[in-house]
């Protein structure tokens, strides 16, 4: 498996790399950390990227390694990176691998699942060229910023969507699964059973009847859901909710819950220009939300 | 849903979102071809504004890389029976475009020579006796180098010596934070206040003297210009520096000259002697400037000096080729080819028949307005269109406006050089931002109290001073 976790300034940043390295450690996965700088414009690029140059032959840190360097000491901290004395940050290469894409490269020995890299650009190309290129599966990603960044990222990104918002390391999470009878809640279920064995975590799934009392298809699916999560021992709840989906899977979930959507089979016209359920419930929810695609 | 659809429309789908401007831009023109032509406008001078409007769409919002831009003006220009292609194409080259590409291979072939090293050591000699001395100095030397050398050439020195005394300072704390900002924008605003200078300073110095040689048959020369902006430059520098005082105030203790001071002393033989030769080259052009000029042109010789650099063997062609941005000056040229169009046809005097008929409207209708709002305009439109494609679209009008008077013109120019609101609106500020130290807020926050200052300035200098020289 493979995972992008992005990161911006340090302050925010914290929960995001904790979540997503703890995703990726439980899952054995390769990690590419990403900070994605300022968009530059066409008139100054190459004047900043002379600057750029200058800085680094001065052994000052050119914008972003800062973050990166707190990137490395948190997981070394964390132990995800095992640090002797000869793998100091200081010690870092850059390496241009690409258009907008640097390596950070450290001497000594580090671990060969986890990369740290620095983008520039507008976050949603950068991003999605990171995905087309590498092939992850998950893109991790703060819940703060642009608010149209994330139904974007949805829409575009070729991988899973984790939005971690207001996720705290102490509190102890369940999942919400929100189901219906579309091909998306199939692909929700699977990521919410390998999420809730990997963390032991109690699955809740919840169906909204929208006027109608109940609807066939979204028995059935909430059926199967239950049995296939009791065929892999995990603790699970089923309820129904009545309303409209989005206010009220957003006034249902709290706090300490992960939601768990798969992606719309809406068309995707439709989707750029009007939305739909799961980027409103991303949007709107105050806890972390992944998009399964 | 159809899977290979899916992936079509959603491919469209990315294509419009990250190109919707151009979109936006072409429905515009076409709209705007679909209107009959405007009274006492020719066909082809209305259609030379129908691209300077799509220019100034695509430019704000870089839907399209610049090269693209370019081209696309050049062809809409014979496409659309503005010009026939000789004549575009002879208004593309001219020594204004020269002098924006031999600027910037200029420049990288000094950047690359790493003179900050001796240029800090410089100044910790004259201004290392107390930090605010050393800041003073710091921004004046941006300001004196910037005047000659141009903003990408100074920021790319300069910035260095400012991020090595700022490096070790905590900017959680108030004190600390101030000092780091106070440092960036001395270098920054020192780079930029002394851009407008000389006609070397910016390559909307030269675009603003060219279009008055072709336009009005006024020459100025080197000399004239100073004349003209040098005594504005020193009086905004002394207002930046008290302004920024003010807003960022700092004990400045953290910042480290000493520390700097140490790293400055290792140099070597061979570095002693091409730091020797660029500063003869340097010299030697910015005296081909004064002197030069009328005979040769600001674009050739800033070419001399980028090719002085290649025949000593101190920079390679591949270095000048890989860090030279080909696009602006493909840009550049083509805005430039445009401004000529904008003026052969007839659009810019159409343009200031409108404005005047809107002066008349206004209770006091006196130079001092028309004078205020075409000054107002450079600076607004520089800062989010940047200051030379500014220059290059507007300076026909603001020529028009007064032809044989050059406050206008020259105003205009200097106007544009005040690139204090937003971070895109020269290399120094997008350099400045992309530290990740300066938000737009905080630029535009700061700038905004330059930027009315620097205006008044230019009028009472405008008024007291020029017509005296």
């Amino acid at each position: 498996m493979k995972i992008l976790i992005a990161i911006g300034g340090k302050e925010f940043s914290k929960p995001t790399l904790d979540l997503g390295m703890k995703i990726s450690n439980s899952f054995q996965a390769s990690t590419t950390i990403a900070y994605v700088g300022k968009k530059i414009s066409q008139f100054s690029e190459k004047d900043v990227s002379v600057v750029h140059q200058n800085l680094d032959d001065r052994e000052l840190y050119r914008p972003g390694i800062r973050t990166l360097e707190w990137a490395y000491d948190f997981l070394v901290s964390k132990k995800y990176i095992e640090k002797d004395n000869n793998n100091n940050f200081d010690d870092y290469l850059l390496v241009d691998e690409e258009n907008s894409r640097m390596k950070v490269l450290l001497k000594g020995k580090n671990s060969d699942k986890i990369d740290l890299i620095m983008r520039t650009g507008e976050i949603i190309e950068q991003l999605k060229s990171e995905v087309d290129r590498n092939k992850q599966e998950i893109t991790i990603i703060g819940g703060g910023g642009n608010k149209g960044i994330h139904s974007k990222l949805i829409q575009f990104i070729d991988s899973s969507i984790f939005v971690v918002k207001n996720y705290s390391v102490n509190k102890k999470y369940k999942i919400l699964l929100p189901v219906n009878d579309s091909q998306g809640s199939n692909m929700a279920l699977e990521t919410a059973i390998n999420f809730a064995k990997a963390y032991k975590l109690e699955v809740e799934i919840v169906s909204v009847y929208e006027g109608k009392k109940s609807i066939k298809g979204i028995d059935r699916f909430v059926e199967k859901s239950i049995n296939k999560l009791n065929k892999n021992s995990i603790k699970n709840n089923a309820k129904v909710l009545e309303g409209t989906p989005v206010n009220s899977i957003v006034e249902h979930a709290k706090d300490d819950s992960i939601i768990i959507l798969g992606v719309s089979p809406k068309n995707p016209f439709l989707k750029y220009f009007f939305g739909s359920k799961p980027i409103s419930i991303a949007e709107k929810c105050n806890c972390p939300v992944l998009i399964a695609k | 849903m159809n899977e290979s659809y899916k992936i079509i429309s959603s491919s469209i789908l990315y294509w419009f979102s990250q190109k919707k401007w151009f979109v936006y831009s072409i429905l515009i023109a076409l709209f705007l071809l679909s209107l009959s032509t405007p009274v006492g406008l020719t066909l082809p001078a209305y259609h030379s504004l129908i691209i300077l409007v799509l220019v100034f769409i695509l430019v704000t919002f870089e839907p399209i890389p610049f090269p693209a831009i370019a081209l696309l003006t050049l062809v809409l220009q014979v496409v659309l029976g503005v010009a026939p292609p000789n004549e575009v194409a002879s208004s593309f080259m001219n020594d204004a475009v020269l002098f924006v590409m031999g600027s910037l291979m200029f420049a990288i072939a000094i950047v690359h020579q790493g003179l900050d090293i001796r240029l800090a050591r410089m100044i910790i000699y004259f201004f290392g006796k107390s930090k605010r001395l050393f800041l003073m100095g710091l921004m004046t030397i941006s300001a004196i180098l910037s005047s000659f050398l141009g903003e990408h050439t100074v920021i790319a020195i300069m910035l260095p010596i400012g991020l090595s005394v700022i490096k070790n300072i905590d900017t959680q704390k108030t004190d600390g934070k101030n000092a780091v900002l106070l440092t960036l924008f001395s270098v920054a605003y020192g780079t930029i206040i002394g851009s407008i200078g000389t006609p070397s300073g910016g390559a909307r110095n030269v675009i603003m003297i060219n279009y008055l040689q072709e336009f009005s048959n006024v020459n100025i020369d080197y000399w004239k210009w100073m004349k003209h902006a040098y005594p504005i430059l020193i009086i905004q520098l002394l207002v930046a520096y008290f302004v920024l005082q003010f807003t960022f105030p700092s004990s400045l203790k953290n910042i480290q000259i000493k520390g700097f001071k140490k790293k400055v002393q290792a140099s070597d033989t061979k570095k002693n002697i091409n730091h020797l030769f660029s500063c003869l080259i340097i010299v030697f052009i910015i005296f081909s400037w004064f002197t030069f000029n009328d005979k040769y042109g600001l674009g050739i010789i800033a070419l001399a000096g980028a090719l002085s650099f290649m025949i000593f063997g101190m920079i390679s062609w591949e270095e000048i080729n890989k860090n030279t941005n080909w696009g602006v000056i493909l840009l550049f040229a083509a805005t430039i080819s445009l401004g000529f169009q904008i003026n052969e046809t007839g659009a810019s005097s159409w343009l200031v028949l409108k404005f005047n008929d809107l002066l008349e409207a206004l209770p006091s209708n006196s130079f001092n307005i028309s004078w205020s709002i075409m000054a107002i305009i450079s600076g607004l439109t520089a800062n989010f269109f940047t200051s030379s494609a500014t220059v290059s679209l507007i300076g026909p009008m603001a020529i028009e406006l007064q032809p044989t008077d050059i406050t206008f013109a020259l105003s205009s120019a200097i106007a544009s050089g005040f690139s204090f609101l937003t971070v895109i609106s020269s290399p120094t500020a997008m350099i400045l931002y992309s530290t990740g130290l300066v938000s737009t807020k905080l630029f535009f926050r700061v700038g905004i109290l330059m930027f009315s200052i620097s205006i008044i300035i230019l009028y009472l200098m405008s008024q007291f001073y020029w017509i005296n020289i």
